[in-house]
């Protein structure tokens, strides 16, 4: 069928939008609770990259022993429980949390995330039980069949940190569809931080902390670079944008990173202060820049100009 | 317009029955399951008599929103909702000049609705299945499985589908789901007194949409396009057709439809991928930085 191309339903398209409905919102915010879906979002990143930091430690395992690897065995238990039950508290048919698991449709994030957090439960659980029961009753071989679910767990832990991100990109809320891969970019450099600064906090041994601090140190760069990188395509697109770095940025990732770069020239005694402060700043700045993300997009689905310029944008790109 | 030569077999205004494929007589089609069917609401018709709006509120039983006056021309409906799946806009635009042309003049109405995309939006966001297409090719959310997550609300680039604070499942135009099983055409296309609102096959809604525009063009109103068939704004971005396309004679903006939607699902891999690479770069990093620790 020949509809368009030469038809007389080409030329008559008028150029430029002359206003808006009224001002009124042209696509619905999401329902999300920004609280508890903010925080899920968060235990999810920290747990997921948690159970990558036991997979990499057990590898050093000689050098580092065990401790570290069951503090992050500890942390990666967050998301399947507390996280799992803030998901099923934001359903408004909450009973019917189980209908998650009753197709899997791979394009749809929310499908992709309920498949992600039940294999990572499994295998996150498998891992930390394995090497937990087989510490206690001796049992050699019990710690070995958890170990082989250590590398499922860190992979599936890196999609449960980074998910998230293309959960809101994939939308049409102006704010989460202008940048998406900016916004997964600082979903997973920011989960990695937050679980490298939990494991240095409780961290005795200074040479580990050291690293465990560095690691974070890239995370928390990369994280502003990616989040000055959406800021520029929140600029482009018309979004109203929250200052050139909003104070939660600068608490939740300049701070931190100062900290960490003074704590790598001190001795352990004052280097461990400056990282257990670090940390207090990576974990608050992580879990706020969550709830923060949910806000703003809502909010910028309230602007029919922002929604519709952004479409008309595409347009234009479409027709050169 | 014809009377079907059926219609003479039912004279009587009351039924015990529905009548057998009663959209043939009422919208010259046949409901068939494993076709495509769609409305095609022509704007230059709409006189803003909302009975499409109060057909679909009875039969879909669906309960009242707010009311109250908005300010906004004669629309005090506001927006597609949870329990409104029509929505008659109103624009007045320089209403008192002298000298109006035809067609509705100054005044631009038109009855919106679930778009019924082709490739949807709320179907590909939907974790649970609950949204699917039809073997009408319609889009329909399903009340038993629906378990209100309402990742489909900021899915929809048209601002359609909600979740119901009533029973916290989503909702939205069904395209009369049970009506079209039982052979008859939607509430809302029924009703309609001026046939703004038609419903029929895509293929043969399409061509009538282009004659219009054409009949249109032939007596000199030269700004009418269609919104939502394949090529033309609103079928854009990924979103091939809209079953439920529009016949304009403004902007799409200025009723709230965007010019060329996009769909969500394209963002999906990329980001994936993009977060995946950031997370396996500093776990090598890590790798290293672990590794490192052996020696000093």
């Amino acid at each position: 069928m020949t509809l368009v191309q030469g038809g007389p339903n080409d030329h008559a398209l008028p150029s430029r939008p002359n206003g808006t409905y009224y001002d009124l919102p042209q696509v619905k915010a999401a329902p999300f609770k920004s609280g508890a879906v903010g925080t899920y979002v968060f235990l999810a990143g920290l747990s997921g990259a948690s159970a990558l930091f036991s997979a990499l430690l057990s590898r050093r395992r000689r050098r580092y022993g065990d401790s570290a690897i069951r503090r992050a065995d500890a942390l990666s238990m967050l998301a399947p429980t507390l996280g799992a039950g803030l998901l099923i508290y934001d359903l408004k048919t909450p009973q019917r949390f189980y209908n998650m698991l009753r197709i899997f449709r791979p394009s749809s994030p929310m499908s992709i995330g309920s498949w992600l957090l039940v294999g990572f439960g499994g295998a996150a659980t498998a891992a930390s039980a394995g090497e937990m029961l087989g510490r206690h009753m001796k049992l050699g071989w019990l710690r070995h069949l958890g170990a082989c679910f250590r590398v499922p767990a860190a992979l599936t832990g890196v999609g449960l940190a980074t998910y998230t991100g293309s959960l809101f990109a994939a939308t049409s809320t102006p704010r989460w569809a202008a940048a998406p891969k900016s916004l997964s970019v600082q979903f997973g450099a920011s989960s990695v931080a937050s679980a490298a600064t939990a494991l240095a906090f409780a961290e005795p041994r200074s040479d580990l902390r050291r690293s465990l601090d560095l690691v974070a140190g890239a995370a928390l760069a990369v994280e502003l670079a990616a989040a000055q990188s959406a800021r520029r395509a929140y600029r482009a697109a018309g979004i109203q944008a929250d200052g050139p770095m909003p104070i939660r940025d600068q608490l939740g990732t300049l701070l931190p990173l100062g900290l960490i770069a003074a704590s790598a020239v001190c001795s352990p005694g004052p280097q461990r202060t400056l990282s257990r402060l670090a940390c207090l700043a990576v974990l608050g700045g992580s879990l706020a820049m969550r709830i923060q993300t949910i806000e703003a997009g809502k909010s910028s689905a309230a602007d029919p100009r922002v929604s519709l310029r952004l479409a008309r944008r595409t347009h234009s790109a479409m027709r050169k | 317009m014809e009377v079907h030569q059926r219609a003479r077999n039912y004279p009587e205004s009351g039924f015990d029955a529905p009548i057998p494929d009663e959209a043939e007589l009422t919208a010259q089609t046949r409901v068939r399951p494993g076709r495509s069917y769609g409305f095609f609401t022509d704007t230059t018709l709409c006189i803003g008599c909302k009975a499409c709006e109060v057909a679909c509120k009875e039969w879909n039983n669906l309960p009242a929103d707010d009311l109250g006056l908005t300010g906004n021309s004669y629309d005090n409906t506001g927006a597609l909702s949870a329990h409104t799946w029509r929505h008659v806009s109103f624009i007045e635009d320089n209403v008192r000049a002298e000298i109006s042309r035809p067609f509705q003049s100054g005044w631009l109405m038109m009855s919106d609705v679930c778009k019924h995309c082709q490739t949807a939006p709320c179907v590909e966001a939907c974790p649970t299945g609950a949204l699917f297409h039809t073997e009408f090719r319609t889009v329909v959310v399903q009340q038993d499985i629906c378990n209100g997550c309402g990742y489909c609300v900021p899915a929809c680039p048209f601002g359609v589908v909600e979740l119901s604070a009533l029973d916290g499942k989503a909702h939205k135009c069904t395209l009369c789901y049970d009506r079209l099983k039982g052979g008859l055409e939607p509430a809302c296309s029924k009703a309609c007194p001026t046939d703004s609102i038609q419903f029929g096959e895509m293929e043969a809604l399409e061509e009538r949409a282009l004659r219009r525009v054409r009949d249109l063009e032939a007596r000199g109103i030269d700004d009418a396009y269609l919104y939502g068939v394949p090529g033309s704004p609103g079928a854009a971005g990924g979103i091939e057709r809209l079953n439920a396309f529009f016949l304009l004679t403004a902007a799409p903006e200025r009723f709230n439809l965007p010019v060329a939607p996009s769909r969500p699902s394209d963002r999906t891999m990329p980001s994936l991928a993009a977060g995946i690479t950031a997370v396996a770069g500093l776990a090598l990093a890590a790798l290293f930085l672990f590794g490192r620790s052996d020696r000093t």
